[in-house]
């Protein structure tokens, strides 16, 4: 209006999902968050770091404990050996997944939530009052993101393993299945992680109480289903209860992710993908639905 | 370990979430003044053909929450090519019956239309309509300028555009620093500059000249009646009815979500029980009675002053004159049209 130069040049495409996702980047890149979401990633990424080398270095190279040295020997000779060597550089190719996801996490409960936060949900909505495409932008944009930070973090452990594995003076490939099939495991579990957080975030709105809740259900879901499911197994003594705590979601996701089995009675890698996709998908479709619906005032 | 870690990254983000929002605690920088507004920039007009599609219809648009109704069986129109005043105490209704009208909120029952589509059913929105419907509405950490270039990338806009209505709106020196070292005029003003991002047929303004300086409120009255005269669609809500007297050429009066009154300004205020009154005091008000005859009214106060509506003070004095009574004052009182807005829309207000 009054003239414009800007509109009259270019004819305006509209509202087309390849520029809705890169608008979603944009709200990112042009604040602090994305930043501290970064450095904060990287921090988790380092301390993990840290922790993977010395933990497998005591597994290597057991300290001198009388108590049970016995047994430290045997699990040092067991870590020895070719396929021993392989989960050792697979956790250390996968380091920070525990952590790294919780941040993934939470960066798709920012995208989801922080429009709501700072009162700019309602000019969104009046650009695209289709809300499922702008919830759509926002997952495909959590889920590049995920990528590029998962992109990240295996670089850095790319560089650490070979150094870690030549220190420790044992050799083994890093591109074996055995290794790869983690890495892999972790992009899915970054992506994942991603759409979850937007889910939750989409559903509950509140960008502090999704927060806490989904750091709830991410630390002390492990803690409580690992609890019930120890207690039900100290009454009945039956081996398959053990495997049950996979049902938590967090629990599901280092079932997915791990190398062997990530504990003892674990269900194959293949159902924890099940369970943690199938929770990731129920809570973007839900999210998804009530952002439809409600009223944005 | 786990809740540790859980509370340091707690801690963190909830730190992160109060810098985004948080420019409260930082050392605030004095706003340079906006820019003068120049003259009235020539606004591109709209073909007579294309008139109809400004047209805001309003039909039966109901809104109940479960503590009650905000808006009840409202029904009304919104021409082309005039300003047109959306009048209501707080709480009347104004800003849900617009945020219907505009999709965000769902209506119980009735529809609102924009040249005959639902706002969520027309072809690129915000190249229709444009609205503001409050001050401070971008991330306190982002700034002008990215604010709208974000909006022109989802919208398909070209993004240079974000700087023309930067200049548009006066705020072009504004442009590149954070929304939430802006005042509350430059926030109005960023609101009007999305508005007019994609150069739309119809704009809804909610509480405009709110926060705006004299200054500004003579540029954002200058500009909504440049955008009318155009043959844009202008509705401004607002609860001062002076405020709109001078703006607007149509008014819409609503309370308590109903529709009070509705036509030109002139039909509107007319209406109003505004008649003038005089006050008269006099030691014989029986014989002051007699001389003006049946055609006025007169009522008596306590405190002994008398108000006489049906004859003007001219009219009063001749006739005591005439009848030899004494009249110790004798005072015209014009009507107060906010004063009968007020009493008009008494009562049917309820706070919420």
């Amino acid at each position: 209006m009054l003239g414009s130069p800007a509109l009259d040049r270019a004819s305006a495409t509209g509202t087309t999902p390849s520029r809705l996702v890169r608008a979603e980047f944009m709200k990112l890149r042009t604040t602090s968050a994305w930043w501290l979401f970064l450095g904060g990633f990287l921090l988790f990424t380092a301390l993990a770091l840290l922790n993977n080398w010395f933990s497998n270095h005591y597994l290597l190279y057991p300290q001198q404990d009388p108590a049970d040295r016995a047994q430290a020997l045997a699990q040092a000779a067991q870590a020895h050996t070719p396929a021993g060597v392989a989960a050792i550089a697979a956790s250390m190719m996968t380091s920070g997944q525990f952590l790294s996801v919780l941040i993934v996490m939470l960066l798709g409960v920012h995208v989801a939530t922080n429009e709501f936060a700072q009162q700019t949900a309602v000019t969104t909505f009046l650009t695209v009052p289709r809300r499922e495409r702008v919830v759509a932008a926002k997952l495909a944009a959590a889920a590049c993101s995920a990528a590029l930070l998962w992109l990240i973090a295996t670089a850095i452990d790319a560089v650490v393993t070979p150094v870690f594995l030549h220190t420790q003076h044992v050799s083994t490939s890093l591109t074996g299945w055995v290794v790869v099939r983690p890495v892999l495991a972790s992009l899915l579990a970054f992506v994942i992680w991603a759409v979850f957080g937007i889910g939750l975030g989409a559903l509950l709105r509140d960008q502090v109480v999704s927060i806490v809740v989904a750091i709830g259900v991410y630390g002390g879901g492990f803690a409580v289903v690992e609890l019930v499911f120890h207690a039900i197994y100290d009454l009945s003594h039956q081996g398959w209860i053990l495997g049950l705590p996979v049902i938590a979601p967090a629990v599901a996701s280092q079932v997915m992710v791990t190398a062997e089995r990530a504990f003892p009675h674990a269900p194959p890698q293949w159902v924890g993908a099940v369970i943690l996709t199938g929770y990731a998908l129920a809570l973007a479709a839900a999210g998804t639905a009530v952002t439809r619906r409600r009223d944005v005032t | 370990m786990i809740i540790l870690l859980a509370v340091i990254v707690l801690g963190g983000l909830i730190w992160l979430m109060r810098r985004g929002r948080g420019t409260a605690g930082r050392v605030e920088v004095p706003p340079p003044p906006p820019r003068p507004p120049g003259p009235p920039a020539v606004v591109r007009p709209i073909p007579r053909e294309r008139l109809a599609d400004g047209r805001i219809v309003i039909t039966g648009l109901t809104k109940e929450y479960p503590a009650g109704r905000v808006v009840d069986s409202l029904s009304f129109v919104v021409e082309p090519g005039r300003v047109t005043g959306f009048l209501g105490p707080n709480g009347a209704g104004k800003t849900t019956t617009l945020r219907m009208l505009l999709g965000l909120v769902e209506a119980t029952a009735g529809t609102a239309t924009i040249g005959g589509f639902a706002y969520a059913d027309l072809d690129q929105p915000i190249r229709r309509v444009g609205a503001v419907l409050e001050a401070g509405a971008a991330h306190k950490g982002r700034t002008g300028r990215d604010h709208l270039r974000i909006i022109c990338q989802a919208a398909g806009l070209p993004l240079a555009r974000a700087d023309e209505v930067l200049e548009l709106a006066g705020i072009a020196q504004a442009a590149s620093r954070d929304f939430g070292g802006y005042s509350l005029g430059m926030r109005q003003r960023l609101g009007v500059a999305t508005a007019l991002l994609g150069d739309p047929q119809v704009l809804l303004f909610d509480e405009p000249a709110n926060g705006l300086d004299p200054e500004g409120i003579r540029w954002m009255r200058e500009l909504l009646r440049g955008l009318a005269a155009s043959g844009r669609t202008v509705l401004v809500s607002s609860h001062l009815l002076g405020e709109m007297e001078q703006l607007a050429d149509d008014l819409i009066i609503i309370a308590a979500g109903r529709l009070i009154a509705q036509g030109t300004v002139a039909s509107v205020t007319g209406a109003m029980p505004h008649a003038s009154r005089t006050l008269v005091r006099t030691p014989d008000v029986a014989g002051l009675a007699a001389a003006l005859g049946g055609d006025a009214a007169i009522t008596q106060a306590s405190d002994g002053d008398v108000y006489i509506t049906g004859a003007d003070a001219a009219a009063i004095g001749d006739a005591a004159l005439r009848a030899g009574v004494a009249i110790h004052q004798l005072v015209t009182q014009s009507p107060d049209l906010e004063a009968a807005f007020l009493e008009v829309t008494a009562g049917k207000a309820a706070i919420r």
